[in-house]
């Protein structure tokens, strides 16, 4: 038996090999990050120690506005809903982060499920990104501010998807990645789409902008 | 296509990000075991399909994932307004719980 090996969903495409230093002859920039880590957390939004004890654990203040997301040393929580939280962390910090948040949570109600095999995120930047989302998704991509995460619609699936920097993240299930994209490639034809090579750029391996 | 606001999300979404959950505020039988085939039909088949305002559930399918509560004109879409189900659940009482 060989050693099991971690495969990204859109190991197909050959991305990493199509790769190029991001410069002025496409519209639009895209690839993926593979291989960060993903944790579902739930719990009462409005219970003081549940958001209490699963901020300090984290290091980051949950965020409990709508809508919203928090960032710090590499970790970055979504608002999925009132009572749900994503955690997206680089893939070296997720057992330590699963660890402390499962016992930081032990005696309050509430759920940490490593979801990290479910999920990857896409990067969209470029001067024609927005005009890509705008074709691609119900959401008017335009009004959505900084700081802001919305779970809208791409193609026929869902996409969770925020701003960050002069790009767009977009957190997609592994069961769609495949069409999702495909989609975002037949939707950037008119504008012309590369491959952006993240270890060169301003996107370091962790996902998070250099 | 219109468009509603999620009350959990707090932002008007297009109607494409929401699934139907039809007829809110059904009451469930009390002694199901106590009923006859038909009350117990009507409880689970019969609805009200009015034209004109209607109370219902929508899902924010593709956001929050969560259930809300939305008073609908069939007739024109105009919408009286969203709610949690809680919030929901008060103002349809306040109407006196028809329409």
């Amino acid at each position: 038996m060989s050693e099991p090996t971690m495969r990204s969903p859109l190991h197909s495409f050959g991305l990493e090999e199509q790769a190029k230093p991001i410069d002025g002859s496409c519209g639009v920039w895209a690839n993926e990050i593979p291989h960060l880590g993903y944790i579902s957390l739930r719990g009462n939004g409005t219970d003081p120690a549940f958001v209490t004890a699963a901020s300090t654990s984290l290091g980051v203040s949950l965020p409990l506005r709508p809508c919203t997301f928090a960032s710090s040393n590499g970790i970055t929580i979504l608002w999925l809903s009132p009572d749900e939280w994503m955690i997206v962390c680089p893939r070296a910090q997720l057992s330590a982060l699963l660890g402390s948040l499962r016992h930081a949570l032990t005696d309050v109600r509430s759920q940490v499920v490593d979801n990290s095999g479910g999920y990857t995120q896409v990067i969209i930047e470029g001067p024609n990104a927005l005009d890509v989302l705008q074709h691609v998704s119900v959401y008017d991509f335009a009004g959505l501010e900084p700081g802001r995460v919305v779970g809208t619609t791409f193609g026929k699936s869902s996409v969770y998807a925020f701003r960050q920097g002069e790009g767009y993240r977009v957190v997609i299930r592994r069961s769609f990645a495949d069409y999702i994209w495909r989609y975002l490639v037949r939707a950037a034809v008119p504008y012309g789409l590369g491959i952006a090579d993240l270890a060169g750029s301003r996107v370091t391996e962790e996902g998070v902008p250099a | 296509m219109f468009v509603l606001f999620c009350p959990h999300c707090g932002e008007k979404r297009e109607e494409e990000e929401f699934g139907y959950g039809g007829e809110a505020f059904i009451p469930r039988p009390a002694t199901p075991e106590a009923l006859d085939d038909e009350a117990w039909g009507d409880y689970l088949f019969m609805r009200k399909n009015p034209k004109g305002w209607h109370w219902e559930m929508w899902s924010h399918n593709t956001g929050c994932r969560k259930f809300f509560v939305v008073k609908r004109n069939t007739a024109t879409n105009a919408i009286a307004g969203s709610w949690t189900l809680a919030e929901g659940r008060k103002a349809y009482d306040a109407e006196g719980g028809s329409t």
